[in-house]
């Protein structure tokens, strides 16, 4: 198992390096660069310039640099925003978006395995109907699309009450995390719903589970050790791939809702080619993912035994 | 709509009344297709320390009987229509019983066909043997376990202790089927119904399995429901032989009976098509020609009149009752009428 993870881990850094090199080659191809923005400077300065950002040097040692300082932790000084370190920018606002990212992806996988679970009991029922369909068109509709009713819903409910139950956007507080979460995770939710009413229609079908009615078990428990367990297998497998699909959703959500996460940066980075913060935001918001991914792996062996390895 | 057969009182009076009986038993599954009948007015008594065999070929009802009197039926689509099914005394049907943890688990133990798939992959063997004893017992886990071991000790498995935190993945197919035992015998039920316990097994291993389950009869004394279509099974291990055709019993007596005095025709036919270890020319396999009837519409004459050698004008146009040929040998057959007089020389006749 140590084994696994260091293999796993080592992987990781390897497909982090892939895409902070794929980024900045592709990054340097683009026509210009941060510095086009100025207003028209003479040609003495503007070489200048070049020369003190480093931006004269042959693209090959510029990557080099950029590599080497990358692996001391360092990824340099914004372009556009002044006197502004990217690490800066990522501790303050990366856990504002890795905060509403994981509460979209916990809400996203209870939601599913309940709704999920609860269609597959009722199959072909009332309930079961229902939540396919709102399952329907939580796959088909768009994130930002949830995110402008969501958010349209929410002063229709304040004006109604009178007094702000959840704020309409900005961020600090519990209650203005709520919402844009559970917008965030819907799409996900409706994915994994109907991931998981397969995977239980499967389950209670299976011989295993007829075992235990046989046993004499109570339904609760059925449930509980027999079936829930071995169903949320696949809700898990695809968490993964699920939590990339969130984070990348999240830069249209936190818009919406005035969030200050690191979204954000990264769209005005990649409009203003502010070499640093695209670099930053890229191999930060990369690793992360890869590194979610590898802990779901290392979670799916703890549900299921046959995946345990030495 | 016949009467239950004889057989349920043409054996000695007993004491008390048979540990399991099951009478005029009918259960229906509805289907896209129209009302399957599965199981048409199945009989039976089983004695404790016992062994009843059911054979008959795939689909003729044997597996939806026994586990339509444990409940796994799915309801809907199955729906028992009719029928008794007492266990000690108590009706296992009526008073929905079933649901309750006085019966499943506790008087009647389980075994099933496939050991592979018919254990929780995410469990270890020995929470799924104390499981039974917490929930029926009331043992904490800590003793529902180390009973567990005891258990799967007792089914000869080498390093219980080391086995019993093992998942059913670590296991073979022989000692998931041992595993499977000591799970049903857990809370030491009077009854074991084992549906096809040696089916996926290799031949080997399948003796290992039989007699591992006749030494346990007889050291607990309990009753075994034994669901085959393996004759060489039956003749190893019944006291009593159902056979079971189109959802109806055809012939019902002792193994000796069943075996060496066939009354009815199916029977014989399912003999002729057992191999055998000889390899003259005499000992061919004969196959039984046809297949069984659309349960969707039951014929109204013999169930297996379309293939029976013997089959007379009567057979066509009306059901048969069951025969008594001698005293707990009774078969489904027009050939035992007294006005009968076709000659079917292989048919016993009283």
């Amino acid at each position: 198992m140590l084994m696994y993870t260091l293999k796993r881990l080592l992987q990781g850094v390897v497909t982090v390096w892939f895409i902070a090199t794929a980024t900045f080659f592709a990054m340097h191809a683009v026509p210009g660069n941060p510095l086009t923005n100025e207003k028209a400077v003479s040609p003495k300065i503007w070489a200048e310039l070049q020369k003190r950002y480093g931006l004269d040097k042959p693209l090959l040692e510029q990557y080099g640099l950029y590599i080497k300082n990358m692996a001391s932790g360092d990824f340099g000084v914004s372009y556009t925003q002044q006197n502004r370190q990217v690490n800066d920018i990522i501790t303050e606002h990366f856990k504002v978006s890795a905060t509403l990212g994981i509460l979209a992806v916990v809400f996203a996988a209870f939601g599913g395995i309940l709704w999920g679970a609860l269609t597959a009991m009722y199959r072909n029922r009332a309930p079961d109907i229902v939540i396919v369909f709102l399952v329907i068109l939580g796959i088909s509709v768009p994130g930002f699309v949830f995110a402008a009713f969501g958010q349209l819903s929410l002063v229709k409910v304040n004006d109604w009450l009178g007094f702000t139950l959840f704020p309409v956007a900005g961020w600090g507080t519990v209650q203005h995390m709520i919402v844009p979460s559970m917008v965030l995770g819907l799409g996900t939710m409706a994915f994994l719903t109907r991931l998981m009413r397969s995977s239980m229609l499967e389950i209670v079908n299976s011989d295993f589970v007829r075992t235990a009615r046989s046993k004499g078990l109570p339904m609760t428990r059925i449930f509980r050790k027999h079936e829930l367990r071995n169903a949320i297998l696949p809700v898990i497998t695809v968490l993964g791939p699920s939590i990339a699909a969130i984070t990348t959703g999240g830069f249209v959500v936190e818009l919406v809702f005035a969030i200050p996460g690191l979204g954000r940066y990264f769209v005005q980075a990649v409009q203003q080619l502010d070499y640093t913060v695209i670099m930053g935001t890229t191999v930060f918001y990369g690793a992360f993912l890869v590194f979610m991914v590898i802990a779901v792996d290392l979670l799916y062996g703890m549900v299921d035994p046959r995946v345990r390895l030495e | 709509m016949s009467a239950p057969p004889a057989t349920l009182s043409a054996e000695a009076a007993p004491a008390r009344p048979p540990l399991l009986e099951v009478a005029d038993l009918r259960v229906e599954f509805d289907t896209y297709g129209g009302t399957v009948q599965a199981v048409r007015g199945v009989s039976f008594s089983l004695e404790r320390g016992k062994t009843l065999a059911i054979v008959g070929e795939s689909g003729c009802g044997k597996s939806v009987t026994v586990q339509s009197i444990m409940g796994l039926i799915p309801m809907p689509p199955g729906r028992i229509t009719r029928g008794i099914a007492k266990i000690d005394g108590q009706d296992m049907l009526r008073d929905q019983r079933i649901d309750g943890k006085d019966i499943r688990g506790r008087l009647v133990g389980m075994i099933f066909q496939d050991p592979m798939t018919s254990l929780n992959p995410t469990m270890t063997i020995g929470d799924q043997i104390a499981e039974t004893l917490q929930v029926h017992a009331g043992h904490s886990h800590r003793r529902a376990f180390a009973r567990a071991v005891e258990l799967i000790d007792m089914t000869r498995i080498p390093e219980a202790a080391k086995r019993a935190r093992q998942y059913p993945f670590e296991f073979s197919g022989g000692m998931l089927q041992r595993s499977m035992i000591a799970m049903s015998l857990a809370c030491e039920p009077s009854v074991l119904i084992a549906d096809e316990p040696t089916t996926a097994l290799d031949v080997t291993i399948q003796a290992q399995i039989l007699d591992l389950m006749a030494d346990l009869q007889r050291d607990n004394g309990m009753a075994i429901v034994l669901i085959t279509h393996d004759l060489g099974v039956v003749a190893r291990m019944a006291d009593d032989v159902l056979v079971m055709y189109a959802g109806e019993v055809v012939e019902h007596g002792g193994v000796d009976d069943v075996f060496y005095r066939s009354a009815h025709p199916y029977t014989l036919g399912l003999k002729a098509a057992m191999p055998s270890n000889r390899t003259d020319a005499a000992q061919e396999l004969t196959p039984i020609d046809g297949s069984p009837p659309d349960l969707f519409a039951p014929p109204e004459g013999c169930g297996y009149f379309a293939r029976c050698p013997h089959a007379m004008r009567a057979c066509e146009a009306t059901h048969p009752p069951a025969f008594a040929i001698a005293g707990g040998h009774d078969a489904r057959c027009w050939l035992h009428h007294a006005d009968c007089d076709r000659d079917a020389a292989q048919v016993y006749r009283r």
